[in-house]
């Protein structure tokens, strides 16, 4: 297998309109800021590989039009997976480079989800129209019927979880490029209106517009280009059944935790609390970081719920979760997945806005779909696990 | 180390009744029993099709479980399935897996594909004009033909030969025959487009699986090897390009054959997707098969184009890239030592993707 | 200062059911939920579809399932999403007798107004019923919501 690392690492500002620029500006703006951060040119790029999730931004297949700031003249490839879009782009362009076909791949996702007044109405045209979609569902309601289990089956409580909540809204004030940057306690979550219940308005993401590219390179070319790459240790991804009733118990996130398996054997993980000293989590929603830390081997299951409240997860803490404020704080939806890989690479290189002391092994992951898919990349300063 | 498709599974193309979550598992069936393979053999499903044509966001949710994809890796390529093949033999090459599920989706019978891809124009300097995706092509056929003096008995012959080969074609939508005057009498739909120059949609699904070498040579004693792959991106604003000519096919063309090594002499089977009789010229040209402007000498030749009747018999949008690759499959298996297929996406032709297989 | 252009999507479709999910339907007229039990893994899917994903084999064993069984999970939106039903409304997933999968549904016969109350009543495990149409049409609709057992 060819040996390749992140190079790069670009990023927009996140907001809920980006009225300043048109979609493909706002795909220059970061891919420009990643060039910028390699240290190389657009002339250095061999291929790019565009995700973006197609019915949010109201232009169906908007990367025909961005195309023309990242890579007309050039082999230019669309992924689309729904939340997991913006990891399964880099995944694609790893492998665009791990083929050998390429030796420097961008991958760069924009989207506006802020341009779409709603985004709920078109998460529910993912559910099938047939027997599902009536039901009105989206992924705040996905997200809360797992808070309902996981709250009965395990006793965790609103507080426990809304201390999820305050962790990223305190580490978001660090990330220049986050979207809510807003100090916030335990009883401002608490008193926030219930959406969809259990979940309160703080415990659940805003719509965010943006764009972030990442850039891949070859081992040589990684070499030459920087001292510090973030090198690829080991992709995974899955896909469970298609309906969300056939999941067998939505206290687990069982597919993760399969998915999890795969990345930690093919990198040489024995135990992840020890091997990966940071994570960037795809968890829009409070209890889905409670989730994805048990799944992912960070916490016993049902236990999950009290890394946050005791601190574990902060970025002081055993376990930092989230450091540039995560989903939570800022989410455009298909870029999101690109993002955490983004911020797991600058851990890693020692140039993150709100930097874990002495990270060596950062974990990035995304989910999407009604709970069915589930990406995960893991990378490190250095090109095989050290331990 | 290669990379060989080992199992061809392609379903009718038509209308079909079915929900397409049952046709592309039937295409899946199709592949897995061609190879005669079972789904837990496969370690990976890469999908190509697009959403909003099949009403759906995140339509992978549906057809990455009928692709045998359950708690399997899976990806999806939102463009023609053409890509989701390149992308299947990247992920192989890489060595990071063995054996993939390749499915392409299109099913246009359930909404207007015309307002879904007009969608697709920006709403500032596109799409209030409302050029529609088949505008875009006869206008880039207008400047192709009074570029280079082509006949509309030319176009009309190409689309007759079409019509002919599609009606041998089991797989193929549209197969009746039709004649030279039926094509010019049809009435004018998109000047300079007449109806019966204009593709179908349809609806169907391809799956064709991928292996590794050494894997492949297992399941399949003779696999149909991936010699090249190319793709490239012309520039979105239509205004900006020379629309005489299909400067992505090209470019597509140029790396393939780099890739595998030959050119288009070692050529002996085309399929090339032809939305328009125009393009089945400028395609032909683009990938060297004749100087430009003299794609129509080929047509009265016997050279060996689109034996499966190409898009203007069949259209799933979508998969119709994949859909002529499968049928070049079906060519080398019985006999054809190289072959080359072509897809094109977006207005005008902006994207295209080449693949060269052979034996 | 910057233009801001207002557009609207409105794209027709019209979805195939298919064979299994229109015999579904059906079956709904006569207030009846059917699943399909897979021959391989012997699993009874809720709702039915012609193949099992699991075994990817095709389905085509029948079952008329009961329309009463328990909650899987439910949550109750109190936020108002243009084009999706007026808050509240609660979904859930319940596993219905005689059904291995979960089917996703509304919840009711329930005050929804308080959050923390409706949810004492619609518990994880909870005994639920269907409360049909008068007069089913078959669609999914025919079953207007499931409603708590008083035991």
């Amino acid at each position: 297998m060819r040996r390749a690392a992140v190079i790069g690492v670009g990023q927009t500002k996140f907001r809920t309109r980006r009225d300043d620029k048109t979609h493909p500006e706002l795909t220059r703006e970061a891919v420009s800021r990643a060039l910028e951060h390699a240290g190389i040119t657009m002339d250095d790029v061999d291929a790019f590989v565009f995700g973006t999730m197609d019915p949010f931004d109201g232009i169906n297949c908007p990367d025909r039009w961005s195309s023309t700031a990242a890579g007309f003249g050039k082999p230019f490839m669309k992924i689309s997976t729904g939340g997991t879009t913006g990891l399964t782009t880099g995944i694609a362009a790893y492998q665009h480079v791990a083929s050998g076909l390429f030796d420097v791949v961008v991958a760069v996702c924009t989207q506006r989800v802020g341009e779409n007044v709603d985004a709920q109405p078109v998460l529910n045209t993912a559910v099938d129209p047939i027997y599902e979609r009536h039901s009105g569902v989206g992924a705040i309601s996905v997200a809360a019927i797992q808070a309902t289990v996981h709250m009965q089956k395990y006793g965790t409580t609103e507080e426990q979880m809304a201390w999820v909540s305050v962790k990223d809204h305190e580490n978001a004030l660090k990330n220049p490029y986050a979207h809510i940057k807003k100090k916030i306690g335990v009883e401002d979550v608490l008193s926030s209106p219930v959406v969809s219940s259990p979940l309160k308005l703080y415990e659940c993401c805003p719509r965010s517009d943006g764009s972030v590219a990442v850039i891949f390179a070859s081992e040589e070319k990684a070499e030459q280009i920087r001292d510090d790459p973030a090198w690829i240790l080991a992709e995974s991804s899955i896909s469970d059944s298609y309906f969300v009733g056939d999941r067998p118990d939505l206290a687990v996130w069982d597919s993760l935790s399969i998915a999890g398996r795969r990345l930690y054997r093919l990198a040489g993980i024995d135990d992840p609390k020890k091997d990966i000293d940071v994570a960037e989590l795809y968890s829009p929603f409070t209890i889905q970081e409670i989730l994805e830390l048990e799944a992912l081997g960070f916490a016993e299951k049902g236990e999950g719920a009290k890394l946050a409240e005791e601190g574990v997860t902060f970025v002081d803490g055993d376990m930092p979760t989230n450091p540039s404020g995560g989903v939570l704080c800022t989410n455009p939806i298909g870029a999101t997945g690109l993002v955490r890989l983004g911020e797991a690479s600058l851990q890693v290189m020692g140039e993150a806005s709100n930097q874990v002391d002495g990270a060596e092994v950062a974990l990035a992951h995304a989910w999407g779909g009604t709970l069915q898919f589930h990406a995960l990349m893991l990378v490190s300063s250095h090109k095989k696990l050290r331990r | 180390m290669k990379v060989g498709i080992v199992g061809i599974g392609i379903t009718h193309f038509g209308v079909h009744e079915e929900p397409f979550y049952n046709v592309a598992y039937t295409a899946a069936r199709k592949a897995l029993e061609d190879a005669e393979m079972e789904r837990h053999e496969i370690d990976n499903v890469v999908l190509g099709g697009y959403d909003v044509s099949v009403g759906r966001t995140i339509s992978n949710m549906y057809t990455a479980p009928a692709a045998g994809g359950y708690l399997k890796d899976e990806i999806r390529v939102s463009d023609d399935a053409a890509y989701a093949l390149a992308l299947a033999y990247m992920r192989i090459k890489s060595g990071i897996f063995d054996v993939a599920m390749v499915l392409g989706y299109g099913h246009c019978s359930e909404t207007p594909i015309e307002l879904v891809e007009l969608l697709s124009l920006d709403p500032f300097f596109h799409r209030d004009l409302g050029i529609s995706y088949q505008m875009s092509y006869a206008m880039q056929s207008y400047a192709y033909k009074m570029k280079y003096g082509v006949e509309d008995e030319t176009a009309a012959e190409v689309v007759v030969r079409a019509r002919k080969r599609a009606s041998k074609y089991e797989y193929a939508h549209v197969r009746e025959e039709v004649s030279v005057d039926d094509v010019l009498s049809s009435e004018m739909v998109i000047f300079p487009l007449r109806k019966l120059e204009l593709p179908p949609w349809s609806d169907g699904c391809v799956a064709l699986i991928l292996a590794e070498e050494t894997i492949a040579r297992r399941i399949n004693p003779e696999p149909i090897w991936v010699e090249g792959l190319g793709w490239n991106t012309e520039n979105y604003y239509m205004g900006s390009r020379d629309l005489a000519e299909l400067s992505s096919t090209r470019k597509a063309g140029e790396m393939a054959y780099r890739m595998a090594g030959c050119d288009a002499k070692s050529v002996e089977a085309v399929e090339i997707m032809d939305l328009t009789p125009y393009h089945h010229l400028m395609a032909l040209e683009a990938l060297g098969f004749a100087a430009d402007g003299k794609g129509g000498e080929l047509i009265e030749s016997d050279f060996p184009t689109n034996s499966s009747g190409g898009a203007l018999c069949t259209n799933a949008h979508g998969t119709t890239g994949l859909f002529l690759t499968a049928n070049l499959a079906l060519q080398i298996r019985d006999g054809c030592d190289r072959g080359i297929s072509h897809a094109v996406s977006g207005y005008a032709a902006q994207n295209s993707i080449v693949t060269i297989l052979g034996v | 200062m910057v233009l801001r252009i207002e557009a609207k999507w409105e794209i027709p479709y019209v979805h195939s059911a298919g064979e299994h999910a229109t015999k579904f339907f059906e079956a709904l007229k006569e207030k009846k939920i059917l699943g399909v039990k897979c021959p391989k893994c012997q699993r009874v899917l809720v709702p039915p579809r012609a193949f099992c994903e699991r075994c990817h084999v095709d389905t085509d064993e029948w079952v008329e399932v009961k329309d009463e069984g328990v909650i899987e999970t439910v949550t109750i939106n109190y936020a108002r999403f243009t084009g999706l039903p007026d808050p509240p409304y609660a979904v859930g997933i319940i596993k219905l007798d005689g059904a291995d999968t979960g089917m996703l549904a509304y919840l009711g016969g329930v005050d929804l107004t308080d959050w923390k109350k409706a949810h004492e009543k619609l518990k994880v495990g909870t005994r639920v019923k269907a409360v049909w149409k008068d007069r089913p049409e078959g669609r999914i609709t025919d079953i207007l919501y499931f409603k708590p057992v008083e035991e």
